[in-house]
């Protein structure tokens, strides 16, 4: 065995699982020997998503979670059967897909069953006059991207994910992609579902544009992290292909001349689909060879759809910032964000001088945002061992923000690495939530954020556990996350 | 470590700003990086890049034909990566029986490279497994599977249980046997052999063209590139001065090979062993195209019908390595009447048949299952003829065929049209 070489992180409150085999006959039975596995190299390729502290688990030779068995399912009739099947034995199923999480959502933390989505990969129909694409969940995103764009449409949903994660991924976590300010949130794209539930019911919510029909029951599904049910295919929505873009990019003096400019784009009903601040730090980390950006504030724009509305929406969006202070940085600005947004190396290079590191993306109105923004900044610097501290912004409303915050510290010698981070995260939750903020913005909750539940949603989180009990009873979907939290113990430091 | 200094130079500030302890155990963490998580003794694997890639979130995963064909997180080239830095620090044990399925993992891939394409280092995961596969050599630890292919090659200088060069006069191939004063020397793949048709067409164009060539199948051997995707390097490098003598021999001016896996073996891979081949090395392609613009070459019949609707399958050395997605094209183009359509992924970002590489050897269901993918994908075209410019590729794609498949589907090899041209 490899796996005793391996220290494992999560290894509290595992489920016993008294006779292995007989489990995987069944499991064999439902969906092919070819399509369960319980051995070691299956196991421990499932022992992560892409939590950044279980970056530096992985470079120290330590496993996140262990799961007991994966299965492959490919119908979602197989599903419903394991679903089942666990509920009998009590086992937990984690669903699983590209494993792009940022909150241990998909880690099995107690063991049993990942359910991995992979085969369900098929794109089955794109209805051009309804301008939607039907799809199995677990279809890559860049490959339901490319597909799209080579029939000549967009899915105009493009998170810094999109290579890594899939559909199903994205509607349960709530996903938002870097071109939402145009073409909207997952929860805005999804128009029609196909889920199985808890106890192996499946349920198809029908796609139409809008309905009146009582409570939009659908909604409570996308976010639900997998664990309230696990979806099979969607119907989402799909756009033409931008005829054109416009390519814009303004620096500002101060954080808030930059949020004030995007604040009034927004105001005039201007929609750039993609709009992102970055503060000074980042504005030289990311930009640092833009002359007019130094010591700046950068702004990126891109405006893109029918030629006629671009150019309108340009030239409203350059006014804007023009009266609020901004310097013209032309296009080479826009130009290094499309050839850098994907090339992700800090995963790689942080662990390796033993840093901590997270992106916090926290969700806040207009009014107080800046003062809000400084206060999280000051907080967390004081915390030992922070060593940076800087955000920018990436999503906008009319009516508020979604803030990134990127942390990375050293722990210090009398801290491990998982309180250093939990310490990192108490403190900027806190003056979040002390603000009226959200401590999430389109990550999700996870292992890594549900002990902040009960802050986030006050007495409304009775009501949202009362529907995980009705849906699940016996918490066989996804546990420990969302509604109950592995990590009290970190609470305290 | 200068590298690292330019690109985190943003860094600067946040350094000098630093409380002193935390600046003492960050700088201690900087020089220590090393030590900390690279193993002791000597290694030839390439953990640097090992660790970059272990710890990538996957960004080339969509692309990735084994994982494609797998569906499973197993086949993920960031999990291959981590198995490589794993089996090489120890920490699972390659030396024991019950880690052998570990050990397959890093010959699980087609070398398509495609990867490398998306890579934000800039590297393909194979370059990075090879390196993991020189140390498990070097511990006797090389699977079955890969001694069965030396040990052919060993036997029969060829690829096959058998000398596959042997078999020209039963399969009607012409040899022609240099008198040292060769303009070309026409460089038959032991794949290719499989496919007499294509030698017999390939012969056929080079003398429409007037070309004076040799074909000298009497001492023909294989270029050695399985052996230098095993990574039996010594094996390779026999091969490789084999090979050396035997062109050197014809006095060509220029080698010409139908297997795209030969050109990029006598060239790059030659190179990187310490081999310069000092004549030109190029496919086929390039050099009928060459060929073509010289007025040599000329197509002027139109092919008959059953052959009218072509849909072209690049191979990927042809694309991604020897850089090369116009040639084929270029020929094409001047077929009367040809209609040729164009899959979804094609030309650099063409997916793999998945007969390159050792997965066919370690899994031959996954390479299968990879062919089948790409099947699925030059079907949407609708056309039935499938052409390529590669033996490794035909053999692929007709094994992804399905049994309907094949009475519909033909997969040709691009002289194999051209003849029909002529």
């Amino acid at each position: 065995m490899n796996i005793e070489n391996f220290e494992l992180i999560y290894k509290d409150n595992r489920v016993i699982i008294e006779n292995k085999p007989k489990i995987k006959e069944k499991l064999s039975k439902i969906v092919g020997n070819a399509n369960v596995s319980d051995n070691e190299i299956d196991i421990m390729a499932y022992n992560k998503d892409t939590t950044l502290l279980a970056f530096n688990w992985t470079l120290e030779g330590k496993l996140t979670a262990l799961p007991d068995f994966i299965v492959w399912p490919e119908t979602p009739e197989q599903i419903s059967s394991i679903l089942k099947l666990a509920n009998e034995e009590g086992i937990p199923v984690i669903p699983f897909s590209e494993g792009s999480g940022a909150v241990g959502g998909a880690i099995a933390i107690y063991g049993g069953i990942i359910l991995d989505m992979k085969k369900f990969n098929k794109i089955l129909e794109i209805n051009d006059k309804d301008l939607t694409v039907t799809v199995e969940a677990g279809t890559n995103g860049m490959n339901l991207e490319r597909y799209l764009n080579a029939k000549g449409y967009t899915g105009g949903h493009i998170p810094q994910s999109l290579y890594t994660s899939s559909v199903g991924g994205w509607i349960a976590h709530r996903a938002a992609g870097q071109f939402s300010s145009k073409y909207g949130k997952i929860e805005d794209i999804v128009m029609g579902m196909e889920l199985v539930l808890p106890q192996g019911d499946i349920i198809k919510f029908k796609t139409i544009a809008r309905a009146s029909t009582g409570p939009q029951l659908d909604k409570l599904f996308i976010g639900n992290e997998g664990t309230l049910g696990i979806v099979t295919k969607a119907t989402l929505k799909i756009w033409p292909f931008p005829e054109k873009r416009a390519l814009i990019s303004y620096a500002f003096t101060t954080f808030e001349d930059s949020l004030e400019a995007t604040r009034q784009i927004l105001r005039q009903q201007i929609y750039p689909a993609v709009i992102r601040i970055y503060d000074a730090d980042e504005t030289y980390r990311h930009f640092g060879h833009i002359e007019n950006a130094k010591n700046k504030v950068m702004v990126v724009f891109v405006c893109e759809g029918v030629k006629k509305l671009v150019d309108l929406e340009a030239i409203i969006t350059r006014e804007t910032c023009e009266k609020n202070n901004g310097i013209d940085c032309g296009e080479e600005p826009v130009n290094h964000w499309f050839e850098t947004r994907f090339r992700v190396t800090e995963t790689s290079f942080a662990p390796t001088l033993k840093m901590v590191a997270d992106t916090i993306e926290i969700g806040f109105l207009w009014d107080n945002a800046a003062n809000m923004y400084h206060s999280v900044l000051e907080t967390t610097k004081k915390v030992k061992g922070v060593i940076m501290m800087t955000a920018h912004i990436s999503h906008f409303y009319p009516n508020g923000i979604g803030f990134y915050f990127t942390f990375a510290g050293i722990p210090p010698e009398e801290k491990t690495d998982l309180e250093f981070y939990q310490e990192v995260w108490n403190t900027v939750v806190k003056v979040v939530e002390d603000a009226g903020g959200s401590f999430s913005h389109h990550h999700g909750v996870g292992i890594t954020r549900s002990h902040w539940m009960p802050v986030e949603w006050g007495k409304a989180f009775e009501t949202l556990k009362s529907i995980k009990k009705l849906l699940d009873p016996n918490n066989i979907l996804n546990p420990g996350k969302i509604y109950e939290s592995p990590w009290d113990e970190g609470m305290e430091s | 470590m200068g590298e690292i200094l330019k690109k985190y130079k943003w860094m600067g500030p946040i350094i000098d700003a630093m409380d002193r302890d935390v600046k003492r155990l960050f700088m201690k963490n900087f020089r220590m990086r090393d030590k900390n998580f690279f193993p002791e003794g000597e290694y030839k694997a390439d953990i640097k890049n090992l660790v970059n890639c272990m710890l990538c979130p996957n960004m080339c995963r969509f692309d990735c034909g084994t994982l494609q064909a797998e569906q499973k997180e197993t086949m993920s080239p960031a999990y291959k990566a981590r198995i490589g830095y794993y089996l090489t620090i120890g920490k699972i044990d390659p030396s024991k029986e019950e880690n052998k399925a570990f050990i397959d993992l890093m010959y699980k891939c087609s070398n398509e490279e495609s990867c490398k394409i998306w890579c934000p280092f800039e590297f393909s995961v194979v370059s990075l497994l090879e390196t993991v596969r020189d140390d498990l050599n070097d511990k006797g630890l090389m699977p079955d599977y890969c001694k069965e292919q030396i040990d052919k090659l060993k036997k029969t200088n060829t690829i096959e249980d058998h000398n596959i060069y042997e078999t020209y006069k039963e399969k009607g191939i012409e040899n022609i046997e240099t008198d040292g004063n060769d303009e070309v020397y026409y460089y038959i793949g032991c794949e290719s052999m499989k496919f007499p048709e294509v030698v017999k067409a390939n012969i056929e164009l080079l003398k429409k063209a007037g070309v004076r060539f040799s074909t000298n199948l009497e001492t023909k051997v294989c270029c050695g590139g399985p052996a230098f995707n095993i990574r039996d390097l010594e094996t390779a490098k026999d091969f490789a001065n084999r090979n050396k003598d035997l062109i050197e021999k014809t006095g060509a001016n220029v080698v010409v090979s139908d297997c795209p896996g030969c050109v990029v073996t006598l060239t790059s891979r030659y190179q990187k062993a310490g081999i310069e081949i000092g004549t030109k090395v190029i496919h086929i392609v390039e050099y009928i195209k060459q060929l073509i613009d010289e007025g040599k070459l000329k197509f002027e019949k139109n092919v008959s019908d059953e052959f009218s609707k072509i849909t072209i399958h690049d191979p990927c050395l042809i694309a991604r390595n020897l850089n090369d997605t116009t040639s084929i094209r270029a020929i094409l183009n001047k077929i009367p009447g040809l209609e040729i359509s164009e899959p979804m992924y094609n030309k650099d970002s063409v997916h793999c048949c998945g007969w390159s590489g050792t997965a066919h050897w370690a899994d031959r269901s996954l390479a299968i299952k990879e062919a089948k993918n790409r099947v699925n994908e030059l079907k949407e075209t609708g056309s039935n003829v499938f052409l390529s410019a590669c033996p490794l590729c035909e053999l692929g794609l007709a094994y992804g065929l399905s049994e309907g498949d094949k009475e519909n589907i033909k997969i040709i090899d691009i002289a194999e049209l051209l003849i029909k041209a002529l």
